[in-house]
């Protein structure tokens, strides 16, 4: 009887190794955007740190954010302020349990997966909010009540394109939904051909979902809350060091959380055709989301930001009747085929 | 005419339905400034708001005050040359031209043909090197940071020639009573020779104003054909055209708001009418059209640049002036079309080696002027973008 | 003008067009010296000038002043005749489409700086007027918001008046002052030259 049949040990370790795993990938991702950013702009971007190729830079901030003073202002109310990086990234922490990279390698398939994963992950809407009051700042309180208002106008479309993905899946289940995208559409003789959820009709679904993930992410072009050029970082302006990193941390790993949920939902996950689920899942799950990452990351340094009232009036008037509209047409025509 | 309550509301809230509960929230009085990412050096705003709605703008400023009329009193008129260069640091030679201008009419000096192609040649450049300071700040301000990249490296290839030729990138100080500085090194004879401009200047500005085009069309894709950016600038920051004419605006500010008033066409202080170039202006008058007449003039400013270079005079760079300068008794303004609006020096001369007062002109002093109004129920981040739009440094509000 | 005939004729200025403006602004004198038209009105028709020009010309490009004084604190003193002491308000006016322009100016005796605000005609006057105000001590009676533009809350004195110091100088002189010892073979005469010349 070994330490690996008992089952609080293999939860710990599975979720330990979730999180390294997460982490270091979210590192990479750190400096792809610092990279890809510096080439779309005519730049190099780091070169010193790490030969001439700068891949040591992440490190190298990463210990300089560790190093700097701890920085709490007079008027913040410090429990709170203290306490907001954490909870935003419990939010994070929490989603990655559900992220299946093969049909085993899953640190819980929960019956309710993704359900669970969008009402943890929407801990973090209260992470910014306790951010932007506490800091005692003026222009952390704009960019606190912006980024409430944001992430909960977002969170309607998100749980929406879901829910298509979900009725034409039949199951909650994160491995069950990429089994169900795993089943052949049709044959070509004796080749079954399976087709991703987006190309079986959820495309609107995919884009909705693709949107409203970038606003909770608070990025550009939905980054009014951090607004860098009107409100000087807004609800991150009295954060520093490793506060500041955690917020960092966060945005980045919520950036590869949210992308691999949209390639398990949309993309087929870890099923690729021809491959062996279960040795090659894990890179073909982390190369569909690194590519929505780079995505994300050409959508930062290319798109100016929307104004806050753009953003809301997209979002209801626009997102959330898309979405409806979805599901219907989604429950309408898996009843009827 | 329209309330700015009124203008605001069409521009920017189509859609807003009409709340049934009013709620009572109390104002906020917040501080845009002096130390703030988009106010372009240390303006400071004190803006009293209410949610995103700003109620009312007071412009607060002299936080840059630097005295520059006070030391003109103490300064030579080569001294004050390489003074003022530095109040409109963006276009750092436009600056000189007024000025010098106004002391060679004092004294009743007429620079040469060649000294004055090149001032001409050289104020074109830093039109275009403001304007493209304009196209990187103004995206970046509602949150592209990737035009910036590209509008200033082109900018580099025009500070390089300008490098080349005066030997300083934002502060040339080229500008001698009488014509331009003769080429380094050259002493006295080096007046009568036509030898000066450094070699491959002109074949580089030819190459140069190429890619400044090219640069054009890329940011007119990349910045005035996005969306967002139209979005966030169509409409915003409406100046009516008697509203500008009525608080002083000049420059692209003016034109942008329809009115076709172009100091080179008017005035005579450069030979602009021997070139063929456009008065560039829009119809609206938002933040949008002032982006657009910016990118135009750049387009115009590179046709000047090239047809002075074609038909450039040979001969001296300077007339004959004596070693130590000193202006005639009299009073003389003399205004220039800066790439910011217009900008004049009223030089009143007691007969010696320093002026008796400059009183400056300055452009965005004036076309400051128009904040209050102009902010009157916007958005925050309109203030923004309004802010970015009128594209003024502090250096020339504050002098 | 320049000596070459031109491809295309300039915008020629109509000739003394300053005594036109000061017909229509019953002026009680004009010049038109190196380039510049300038008219004088007396100071109690300072408003009502300004009120009969704006229909012509409504661009108001700057306001400010001249503190003319025999004795001055730093600086030179006007050469020749001694001035008539006083202080000149200065007003420019132009169009935006022909290149019109005059200057008003009136004078305003040293013991009695006071005039009317043209904020009421002009509103672009405002804040030239506040920076009048704040540099020479002039009071604009009749203005809207009459604090300092320039200086901070609480400094004393009016910068450009010539009775006031450059207060940088008093503490240490100038370094660019310092004469320096010609040498053996050159031509001019340094120092003063250097600071004249090219």
């Amino acid at each position: 009887m070994s330490l690996l049949d008992n089952v609080w040990v293999v939860l710990v370790l599975k979720l330990g190794v979730a999180v390294v795993v997460l982490f270091a990938v979210a590192l990479v991702v750190m400096f792809a955007e610092l990279k890809v950013s510096a080439h779309m702009q005519h730049r190099v971007g780091p070169y010193f740190a790490g030969g001439r190729w700068g891949w040591a830079q992440v490190f190298a901030e990463a210990l300089k954010f560790l190093q700097k003073e701890d920085l709490v202002p007079r008027e913040a109310d410090g429990p709170v302020f203290r306490l907001a990086p954490m909870v935003s990234l419990l939010g994070t922490f929490a989603v990655i349990v559900i992220i299946p990279l093969s049909p085993v390698l899953v640190a819980g398939d929960l019956d309710v997966g993704i359900f669970y994963a969008l009402a943890a992950g929407s801990v973090s809407t209260i992470a910014l909010l306790m951010a932007g009051w506490s800091s005692g700042s003026k222009y952390s309180l704009i960019g606190g009540l912006r980024a409430g208002a944001q992430l909960i106008a977002y969170e309607l479309p998100l749980v929406l394109a879901v829910v298509g993905v979900v009725i034409q899946a039949g199951t909650m289940s994160m491995v069950g939904i990429t089994e169900a995208q795993a089943q052949p559409l049709f044959h070509i003789g004796s080749v079954g051909i399976s087709l991703p959820y987006a190309l079986q009709g959820q495309i609107i679904g995919f884009v909705i979902f693709m949107m409203a993930a970038l606003a909770e992410l608070v990025r550009t072009p939905f980054d009014m809350p951090v607004a860098e050029s009107e409100l000087v970082m807004g609800y991150l302006t009295e954060y520093s060091g490793i506060r500041f990193t955690m917020f960092l941390l966060g945005e980045y790993a919520g950036m590869l959380a949210m992308s691999a949920i949209a390639s398990v939902l949309f993309l087929g996950g870890y099923h690729f055709w021809g491959l062996n689920a279960d040795w090659f899942g894990p890179f073909v799950l982390l190369g569909k989301a690194l590519i929505l990452v780079f995505v994300m990351i050409w959508f930062r340094w290319t798109w100016p930001r929307l104004r806050e009232d753009q953003l809301q009036s997209l979002a209801w008037r626009w997102l959330v009747p898309l979405a409806l509209a979805n599901i219907a047409v989604t429950a309408t025509l898996k009843v009827v085929l | 005419m329209t309330t700015p309550a009124d203008r605001h509301l069409l521009a920017v809230h189509r859609s807003e339905v009409a709340v049934s509960v009013e709620l009572q929230t109390p104002e906020m009085t917040l501080n845009i400034g002096p130390q703030h990412p988009s106010t372009h050096g240390v303006l400071r705003l004190v803006a009293r708001i209410s949610g995103e709605r700003v109620e009312s703008v007071q412009p607060v400023m002299g936080y840059m005050h630097r005295g520059y009329e006070k030391l003109a009193e103490v300064r030579t008129y080569a001294q004050i040359t390489a003074l003022v260069n530095r109040i409109d640091w963006v276009s750092g030679f436009a600056n000189e031209v007024p000025f010098i201008i106004a002391a060679e009419r004092l004294m009743g000096v007429e620079a040469p043909e060649r000294a004055q192609y090149i001032r001409l040649v050289l104020t074109e450049m830093y039109r275009i090197a403001n304007h493209l300071i304009f196209l990187c700040a103004f995206p970046a301000e509602l949150g592209a940071p990737t035009p910036l990249m590209y509008a200033l490296r082109e900018r580099e290839r025009v500070l390089d020639l300008v490098e080349g030729l005066t030997g300083g990138r934002f502060h040339p100080n080229f500008n001698r009573i009488g014509g331009v500085k003769p080429a380094a090194g050259g002493g006295a004879k080096q007046k009568t020779r036509s030898q000066d401009l450094p070699k491959g200047f002109i074949e580089g500005t030819r190459r140069a104003m190429a890619a400044v085009r090219r640069v054009c069309d890329d940011l007119e894709g990349l910045v005035l054909g996005n969306e967002i950016v139209q979005q966030r600038a169509v409409g915003v920051g409406v100046l009516p055209a008697e509203v500008a004419i009525e608080y002083a605006m000049s420059g692209p500010n003016l034109r942008a708001s329809g009115v076709a008033f172009d100091l080179r066409k008017v005035e005579d202080y450069l030979p602009y009418h021997r070139f063929d170039f456009d008065v560039v202006t829009m119809p609206n008058g938002d933040a949008y059209d002032r982006c657009r007449v910016r990118l135009e003039e750049i387009r115009q400013s590179t046709r000047i640049i090239e047809q002075a270079l074609d038909s450039l005079p040979a001969g001296p760079l300077q007339a004959k002036v004596p070693r130590v300068i000193k202006v005639p008794k009299g009073e003389c303004y003399v205004r220039a079309e800066n790439p910011k609006g217009e900008m004049g020096y009223h030089i009143v001369s007691g007969g010696g080696r320093r002026p008796y007062r400059v009183k400056i002109r300055s452009t965005s002093f004036c076309n400051l002027a128009v904040l209050p109004w102009l902010l009157e129920g916007a958005l925050i981040p309109d203030i923004i973008a309004i802010l970015g739009s009128l594209d003024y440094v502090l250096g020339d509000v504050d002098r | 003008m320049d000596g070459l005939p031109p491809e295309a004729p300039p915008t020629e200025e109509p000739p003394s067009r300053a005594a036109h403006w000061a017909a229509v602004a019953g002026a009680t004198g004009w010049t038109d010296a190196f380039r510049t038209a300038k008219v004088r009105v007396p100071r109690e028709r300072w408003v009502e000038a300004h009120r009969a020009l704006k229909e012509h010309l409504p661009f108001f490009a700057w306001l400010s002043a001249i503190d003319w004084t025999n004795e001055v604190a730093v600086g030179d003193p006007v050469e020749g005749d001694p001035v008539e002491e006083r202080f000149e308000v200065l007003s420019r006016l132009s169009d935006v489409s022909a290149g019109e322009a005059v200057i008003v100016s009136t004078d305003l005796p040293r013991d009695d700086l006071n005039l009317a605000s043209l904020t009421g005609v002009y509103t672009a006057a405002n804040w030239h007027e506040r920076e009048a105000s704040d540099m020479f001590g002039i009071c604009f009676e009749g203005h809207p918001n009459p604090v300092r533009i320039y200086l901070p809350d609480g400094f004393e004195g009016h910068p450009l008046r010539k009775s006031f110091p450059l207060l940088a100088r008093e503490v240490k002189p100038w370094p660019g002052a310092v004469e320096v010892a010609p040498l053996p073979a050159a031509e001019a005469a340094p120092g003063e030259a250097k600071e004249g010349g090219a």
